[in-house]
């Protein structure tokens, strides 16, 4: 489900069938390769509706956590902990956090749940069938890896 | 002269001009009302509704997934949007699936489940559906998958809006 006002009431009346929260996790510097970030974030944006179309019953798309490169990793994990313990306490077993920032791959044994990093792709150079059959073939990769989370118990919180 | 001898009498010819003025000038205001009136009407169910998705050659028995992209307009913007819909033969019946589960909208896919070989398998709340998209008892789904409405032309296959069903 999305971050609308519709989708809202959907969602509080099927609560207990939404069960999982996608984050996407965005990354902002405009001094060291703006452009490079932007076709993070894009391609990101992009994975996360593909996700969202496929599994719209069980997930809700919350809107992304913003952070510029700068930020030092203790401090942006700590409000990512956050984002995520808000959630995990009202009502979303599973959180999946999706980046195509290669930085939180190091992070990734410090954070609760399942970390999603998609290197991203310039898509803007390829004509727009090539671009979907990528994303297309990235998601049957990425399907599967959910569906099996959702069959194990969730990640204990601390 | 008499005032027979006139084909029509100077008191008809007026009433005439004015009913035919008086008619033109009322015809003017209503005509653009009912223009305006039926405008939705006339540009609803158009042809540019239905988008070509594959060609019936490419068809089979089983059902095959295909992508296509419809325009949809929110308000003042226009987006193309993603939709997909299963598409099998039967006989010479062509049937077209709308790949969203009735339950809360995941897409499900076929035979992708092993313990349920040829139905449609739902993979957020194992909804099921026959291959007609009957709903399987006893899971989620409440309703049928929804239908295209399709048509075919040249060997096209065209699809339009879906239609929600009750029974299959």
């Amino acid at each position: 489900m999305k971050w609308r006002t519709e989708q809202m009431d959907t969602y509080l009346n099927a609560k207990e069938y939404v069960d999982t929260a996608i984050i996407p996790l965005m990354p902002v510097d405009w001094n060291n390769d703006p452009k490079g970030k932007v076709s993070m974030g894009e391609f990101t944006t992009l994975l996360v509706d593909e996700l969202e179309r496929q599994f719209k019953g069980r997930v809700f798309q919350i809107p992304p956590f913003v952070y510029l490169t700068s930020e030092d990793d203790t401090a942006k994990r700590n409000r990512l902990l956050a984002w995520d313990k808000h959630f995990f306490n009202n009502g979303f077993k599973y959180i999946i956090y999706v980046t195509s920032d290669g930085e939180w791959k190091r992070l990734e044994k410090e954070l609760p749940d399942m970390l999603l990093w998609i290197p991203s792709l310039s898509l803007e150079a390829m004509d727009e069938s090539y671009a979907k059959q990528i994303v297309d073939q990235q998601m049957k990769q990425i399907l599967p890896l959910i569906a099996n989370k959702w069959r194990e118990e969730p990640a204990e919180r601390s | 002269m008499s005032e027979k001898e006139h084909k029509v009498s100077r008191r008809q010819f007026l009433t005439y001009s004015l009913v035919g003025v008086g008619g033109f000038m009322a015809a003017s205001a209503i005509s653009p009302m009912v223009r305006f009136a039926l405008d939705p009407a006339l540009e609803a169910g158009g042809e540019s509704d239905y988008v070509a998705v594959t060609t019936v050659d490419q068809l089979s028995e089983e059902p095959q997934r295909f992508d296509f992209q419809v325009e949809v307009v929110d308000a003042w913007y226009t987006s193309n949007q993603p939709r997909s819909a299963w598409i099998y033969k039967e006989g010479d019946e062509i049937i077209a699936l709308s790949p969203q589960c009735t339950h809360l909208g995941c897409t499900v896919n076929w035979n992708a489940n092993e313990d349920h070989p040829n139905q449609f398998y739902c993979p957020c709340h194992d909804g099921r559906f026959e291959k007609s998209g009957q709903n399987v008892a006893n899971t989620p789904p409440t309703r049928p998958l929804d239908i295209y409405e399709m048509e075919v032309r040249d060997g096209t296959v065209y699809l339009g809006k879906t239609i929600e069903r009750k029974t299959v």
